[in-house]
């Protein structure tokens, strides 16, 4: 019996290769004979990325120095001792005196870290006025409801910048020195301070408010800083295009990280005779030692890092592309195990006939 | 289907959707969730990750991890289609395209239209990141790979009735419909098959071409003559005399 489709109705639909469900269709059928080489390949494309991921890794070089003056461990621990419970002295200062066996090779980048801090709590992150750093005259002296307690002053003045992000601004400071001969003098190896925050940031993101009278003192006049600043932030620095809400130390601190240990760039030593590398011999890193961290169990530490077109070195990836890979090829055997077993079974099905 | 109405068993016996087919989705997404989150926490661990040396964020690494979320639900989706239209591919394809396209337009539209403070400038880092492309490389395969050789050797070994016949229609479309063998080569002429299948629990699948009868492999004795189950024709074409008998190795 056929069908016969020669009197439509009324609600009888289209004939049309959608509504009908006959839409050309491609039924990929995945069996053994396709997977197989396809494991293989991938397989051994991991390895070979994973291994060259690896060693692009190991070549990357880092020094790495915890100063947070736990008693017992180095020049540090004066400045320490005096932060119990609260803030050191301000400008303690101490010094870390370390020697390069060999050429490390640049540019170098200079990190600091912290662990044990979580930027990433809710409450900390969301604790900021992004209106108000934009540098609207209207939000300047209004922040956000987000940014209590740290919104306004006992003495009722609005805080600029609010927020409990940038009330714990990073501010203790590094210079590097060199000792070029042996028991000769230090000299000090320039830090490039700029450019370490993302460009986005600095230009877009965060805007200092107009200039009243050309000055940006009055700017934010009926403003107060954060509690734990001792500077208002238009003194953050001496350079008037690095000063205010645009202060690139600032802007690189308000960009929260992830997890608890997380590192911030400070500086690039890229000028100079120090633009290819660090050569050989003593050098001494005069800390500032102003950041309170052993209240709650953090340390600081200071990174010596180059970079590569990866970023920093992490061996991660590379052993990911290897495991990965090994796995795959391994799949491969078993799938291969499992085609010749099936073929075999076949055969003798049909061969009983 | 009204040529092999024992394809209705499938949906009758719930064989596509069940408490175990669940469960085993269940426990694959959760594995797919554990790599999804930690291959990229740790390999942004210390947060240097740009060329540039600078230092990134909590955002930086959720929407990279988001990034590969959508990859890697889009592909096994598509995984699991046994029958990619265009709507497929628009679906499949298009969703990661349209996650990329929104994820660049939200990365930049404050302050111009204020929302989405936090997410200024993102989509440039993150896209000129090796790491999220290395890893966009890695975590999705990592997650499907088992997927794949799971069906890839549950359709060689347990094929079910539905992908037999859809090879079936797949081969005679590509070959015409003297195509007597299916993917694996195993004969397909109906002596050979009548007699495979006799032991087995699945009635016989003959592959004849335009008839819409119930799919009965058998007709009483000369019925071809006689407008039966099968007609004289199609008896004729399905053995092309013209070609040597193949033997078996």
């Amino acid at each position: 019996m056929t069908w016969s489709a020669t009197a439509r109705g009324a609600h009888q639909p289209d004939n049309t290769a959608f509504t009908q469900q006959r839409l050309p269709a491609w039924q990929p059928l995945l069996s053994a004979s396709i997977a197989l080489p396809l494991f293989f390949c991938a397989g051994l494309a991991f390895i070979g990325l994973g291994l060259g991921l690896f060693y692009s890794s190991n070549g990357i070089k880092e020094l790495e120095y915890d100063y947070t003056g736990n008693p017992g461990t180095g020049n540090c621990s004066a400045c320490a001792l005096a932060d119990q419970d609260r803030a050191p002295p301000l400008r303690c200062s101490c010094s870390w005196y370390f020697s390069l066996p060999e050429f490390f090779p640049g540019p170098v980048y200079l990190y600091y870290e912290l662990t044990n801090f979580y930027q990433n709590n809710r409450r900390y992150s969301v604790s900021r006025d992004d209106t108000q750093l934009s540098g609207l005259p209207s939000a300047l002296r209004h922040p956000a409801n987000e940014c209590a307690p740290y919104q306004r002053r006992a003495s009722g003045l609005p805080v600029a910048p609010c927020g409990a992000i940038a009330n714990s601004l990073f501010n203790d400071s590094f210079s590097l020195w060199h000792q070029r001969q042996p028991g000769g003098p230090y000299v000090e190896v320039p830090l490039d301070r700029t450019g370490i925050a993302w460009w986005t940031d600095c230009h877009v993101k965060f805007r200092n408010p107009p200039l009243v009278n050309g000055s940006l003192a009055l700017a934010f006049q009926g403003t107060a800083p954060p509690p734990n600043w001792p500077r208002p932030v238009y003194e953050l620095s001496p350079d008037p295009n690095n000063t205010g809400f645009i202060n690139q130390d600032f802007v690189v601190w308000m960009r929260t990280a992830a997890l608890p240990t997380f590192r911030k760039l400070y500086a690039r030593i890229r000028q100079g005779n120090y633009s290819t590398g660090l050569p050989r011999g003593a050098y001494l890193v005069n800390i500032t030692y102003n950041y309170p961290v052993r209240a709650f169990g953090g340390h600081k530490l200071i990174v010596f890092s180059n970079i590569s077109w990866m970023g920093g070195k992490n061996p991660f990836l590379g052993i990911a592309y290897l495991v990965v890979g090994s796995l795959c090829i391994l799949m491969g055997f078993v799938m291969l195990v499992v085609y010749i077993r099936y073929q075999d079974q076949n055969d003798e099905d049909e061969d009983e006939e | 289907m009204l040529r092999f109405p024992q394809l209705y068993k499938i949906t009758q016996n719930a064989e596509g959707f069940n408490t175990k087919v669940f469960w085993g989705h269940c426990i694959n997404a959760l594995v797919h969730s554990l790599i999804l989150f930690w291959f990229p926490m740790k390999a942004l661990e210390h947060d240097t990750a740009l060329a540039s040396g600078q230092a990134t964020d909590y955002l930086f690494v959720g929407n990279i991890v988001y990034t590969y979320v959508v990859v890697t639900v889009c592909l096994k989706a598509g995984l699991e289609t046994t029958a990619w239209t265009k709507f497929s591919h628009l679906a499949v394809w298009g969703s990661m395209l349209i996650w990329l396209v929104f994820f660049g337009i939200y990365s930049t539209i404050w302050p111009t239209i204020p929302i989405a403070p936090d997410m200024k400038g993102q989509a440039t880092m993150v896209l000129s990141s090796a790491h999220f492309w290395l890893g966009l490389f890695l975590v999705p395969t990592a997650c499907l790979m088992e997927d794949v050789a799971w069906r890839a050797a549950k359709h060689t070994c347990k094929k079910t009735l539905l992908e037999e016949v859809q090879e079936l229609e797949t081969k005679s479309r590509v070959m015409g419909k003297a195509m007597l063998r299916d993917s694996n080569g195993k004969r397909m002429n109906e002596r050979d098959r009548l007699l495979k299948r006799l032991s087995r629990k699945t009635p016989p699948t003959l592959f004849r071409g335009g008839s819409i009868q119930q799919c009965v492999p058998h007709g009483y004795a000369f019925s071809q003559e006689e407008h039966g189950a099968v007609t004289q024709e199609e008896i004729v074409r399905a053995y092309d005399t013209t070609k040597k008998k193949s033997r078996k190795k």
